[in-house]
């Protein structure tokens, strides 16, 4: 069997791959999937927890000022 | 339960609407602390026992009469028993507990049904023992990922059914306004992960599909394991955590969505590039190739967002041990990565394949990245639901140093090992049994990497139990690590 | 807006895409592959194991031996499997259709073994394939000194004899520091018979009709018995 059969028969099927992938992302915008994005990173932080304040520390270390 | 209208609201927010409310952190971590506490301390046990297989396989493989005279502790059997208590036992009950608890969190809602989470661990544990003394006795199926014998899986099944139907009662009562992405990967592997395991349990055990079709299915489960079941729970946890432990948000959450429909798309294709070269039809093997080449753009993706995500807190790393737990099993997920995706190469793959650098691959793997994760994680998690510090930073410093030191080793080791293995088994001229003779000096480098590594289990099993037994101090709500400044110097001007 | 059964929809349809392309489409187009019927031989290939091969297959299982073994030839130009004498030919997915599992292995920390039983062979007049294994199997630094295969005495048995030395007893084939003490012999048990059997009897000599498409090597005394193999030319 020859290389060049391996490589026209994957060629394609990461061509294909890459399509559906895109297609999906494009849908995805379509959908409003996309929107939002800083909404979306900041849902982790509340007024317990908020940005800018570091929650992990070694013990008996004081923790540092948020 | 009596009750069908209370057993519908338990089951449902519409039928309850009184119960929505958004709970505060501190009551939502204390919800997971019993089925939590089961996970984390079952997993520790089964990284102990998995470790102790580890090194006895480890030293057989240069020493082949070290305990020879056993039957049950010959290589095939050890080895196989090793791989599963670390995957099954360690890996599996740890990312179920990381799973609950950020499943509680993200979805700010108080753990629901615990007594069905603690049945479902149960059950877990019970199958793995099970499995474990079935494998070491004889009845291994030599599948491998899937060597349990057919007694012990429908403990397993259960088990995980119970864990999907929580996970989605959970997702439900969810009181967050925003799917955050870590959700979308716990869910999303905790929904494939049943799927694959019994498509393979039945075409390869209980009605075995004919010659290589087993293969297929065996490499389709076995890869998929990995790439949809730890690959997306040590993200999910990275996702997390890493901006958690700084206070800042992840640097760009389009490129985190992007990276987790890429790795949905191209990550279950990729498991035929064990069988290149092997009695499986052509066509399979290149979509495989093509599928672990397109690995990339997830892995590159998934990179630069945490390495953007740290940049400016590096300082962080010498504060905080989750951090370093996680930001070296995130840079361990991007080169593991890479190296798998080169690895399917076919006139790589030709040298690589059948040797020791596929046992490298598969440590920076499951243990630079997974694990290391997992152990970040714990030291976040634990805190906060016993209330209480640990109890020994020089302990987590041991642990941290030794396995990421002891990781490396054991990779590079192995991995010179395994080339010079591949490139002289590639020579006839070479007789088969000097390339044996050759890998053992690395075979032994391996076996102190991974003594160095069991140090590191060691220190964190000794931690881990004193943490338990450590009394809490009165009255604290929360551990002292995470109060905040004010609330430390309000407390000292009391005094 | 409510994005969970989207999301999970893309979920689904990524994993369902991988089954159907790489288990259902497999299944369907080469799950039912039957064997050969040799008209000149009366035969048909792959032939089913003799009873005691298929249960040292079972021990073949148990004890692991798929973790440093693989049983598969990969084609010529594509590593040194035919060079190094591990088959005649590339395997393909019908040698392995009437194994109700396989053991294809994805590890050669020792050399393949798909056709093991070409190398060591019984003939009528000699036992010199199973005696090679059994002194092999019983401890491998005998044969292969060096080799890091694990030692499988807990295969045989070292006891007393009693009356006439057993005929089976493999004392004869040991080295003396291997050698039990006066009176005492070393007797296979049942699974190192059926596991040597097993051994015995791995072989994919047949060629069939798609192995002349990848390619066999010349095998002058075998054209006689693989009856098709001078068409790969």
């Amino acid at each position: 069997m020859e290389d060049w059969f391996y490589y026209l028969v994957a060629l394609p099927i990461a061509l294909l791959f890459l399509g559906s992938a895109v297609y999906a992302l494009y849908w995805a915008s379509r959908n409003g999937q996309l929107k939002e994005f800083e909404r979306g990173a900041a849902s982790i932080f509340d007024e317990e927890e908020p940005v800018g304040l570091e929650t992990d520390h070694f013990p008996g270390k004081s923790p540092r000022r948020g | 339960m009596a009750n069908p209208s209370s057993l519908a609201a338990s089951l449902s927010p519409e039928a309850s609407p009184d119960l929505v409310k958004r709970a505060e952190l501190s009551e939502i971590d204390a919800s997971t602390k019993a089925p939590a506490i089961f996970l984390l301390g079952s997993s520790v046990l089964w990284l102990l026992l998995g470790t102790v297989f580890a090194l006895i396989a480890s030293f057989k493989m240069h020493s082949p009469n070290f305990l020879g005279d056993y039957e049950w502790l010959t290589f095939g059997r050890i080895r196989t028993a090793h791989l599963n208590a670390v995957v099954y036992g360690w890996s599996v009950n740890a990312s179920f507990a990381v799973a609950i608890w950020l499943m509680a969190r993200l979805a700010r809602g108080v753990l629901r049904h615990t007594g069905l989470l603690f049945t479902a661990t149960v059950f877990w544990n019970l199958g793995v023992t099970i499995g474990i003394a079935g494998i070491l006795l004889g009845d291994s199926t030599s599948i491998e990922w899937l060597e349990f014998p057919p007694y012990a899986t429908p403990l397993l099944f259960v088990a995980y059914a119970l864990i999907g139907a929580w996970a989605i009662i959970t997702f439900r009562f969810g009181k967050s306004n925003h799917i955050y992405v870590s959700q979308w990967y716990i869910l999303a592997a905790l929904f494939w992960f049943p799927w694959l395991y019994s498509v393979a349990q039945i075409m390869m055990i209980f009605s075995p599909a004919r010659g290589t079709v087993q293969s297929l299915v065996n490499w389709w489960f076995a890869h998929n394991v990995l790439g949809l079941w730890f690959t997306p729970i040590g993200l999910a946890a990275v996702y997390y955590f890493l901006p958690k432990v700084l206070g800042k948000p992840i640097h760009s959450y389009y490129l985190s969505v992007l990276g987790f429909w890429s790795l949905a798309i191209f990550y279950n294709w990729a498991g035929v590039h064990h069988l290149i070269g092997g009695p499986v039809p052509v066509w399979v093997q290149s979509a495989g190739i093509a599928a672990s080449f397109m690995m990339v753009v997830p892995v590159v993706v998934t990179a630069i967002n945490h390495h953007m995500t740290m940049v400016g807190s590096f300082g962080a790393l010498k504060t905080s041990p989750t951090l370093r737990f996680i930001v070296f099993g995130a840079v361990s997920y991007t080169l593991a990565s890479l190296q798998g995706s080169s690895m399917a190469l076919r006139s790589w793959n030709e040298v690589t394949h059948f040797t020791h650098y596929t046992v490298g691959h598969s440590h920076l793997g499951m243990y630079a990245f997974f694990t290391m994760v997992m152990f970040g994680a714990i030291y976040y998690i634990l805190p906060r639901i016993l209330l209480k510090e640990w109890p020994s930073a020089p302990l987590i410093s041991v642990h941290f140093w030794t396995t990421a030191v002891g990781v490396i080793f054991y990779v590079v080791a192995i991995s010179v090992g395994g080339l010079k293995q591949g490139f002289e088994m590639n020579n006839a001229d070479i007789p088969f049994i000097e390339t044996v003779k050759n890998t053992i000096i690395y075979l032994e480098l391996r076996s102190y990497a991974g003594v160095l590594m069991t140090v590191g289990h060691i220190a964190f099993a000794v931690n881990f139990t004193w943490m338990l037994a450590k009394r809490r101090k009165a009255g604290a709500t929360a551990p002292t690590l995470f109060r905040t400044g004010p609330e430390i110097e309000l407390e000292a001007s009391a005094r | 807006m409510n994005r969970a059964p989207l999301i999970f929809l893309g979920i689904f349809f990524a994993l369902a895409f991988s089954w159907t392309g790489i288990v259902l489409v497999n299944q369907i187009s080469y799950g039912d592959l039957t064997p050969v019927y040799d008209e000149n031989d009366g035969i048909a290939y792959p032939q089913a194991l003799p009873g005691i091969a298929q249960q040292g297959r079972l021990v073949y299982q148990d004890l692991g031996c798929v973790y440093c073994h693989t049983q598969q030839v990969r084609r010529p130009g594509f590593g040194a499997d035919i060079e190094r004498g591990w088959g005649e030919r590339q395997s393909v997915a019908r040698d392995y259709i009437r194994e109700p599992r396989v053991f294809l292995g994805s590890m050669r920390t020792g050399p393949d073994l798909r056709n093991v039983g070409t190398r060591y062979v019984d003939t009528p007049t000699s036992k010199a394939g199973s005696e090679w294994h059994h002194r092999h199997l019983y401890d491998p630094q005998i044969t292969s000194p060096g080799s890091n295969m694990p030692p499988f005495k807990f295969l045989y048995e070292t006891r007393k004899i009693v009356g006439e030395p057993s005929v089976n007893a493999i004392t004869h084939l040991l080295p003396e520091q291997y050698q039990p003490e006066a009176g005492y012999e070393v007797v296979p048990t049942k699974r190192a018979e059926s596991l040597v059997a097993y051994l015995l009897s791995l072989k994919d000599t047949y060629a069939y009709p798609e192995t002349n498409n990848v390619y066999v090597e010349p095998a002058p005394e075998e054209t006689k018995a693989a009856g098709q193999k001078e068409e790969s030319k």
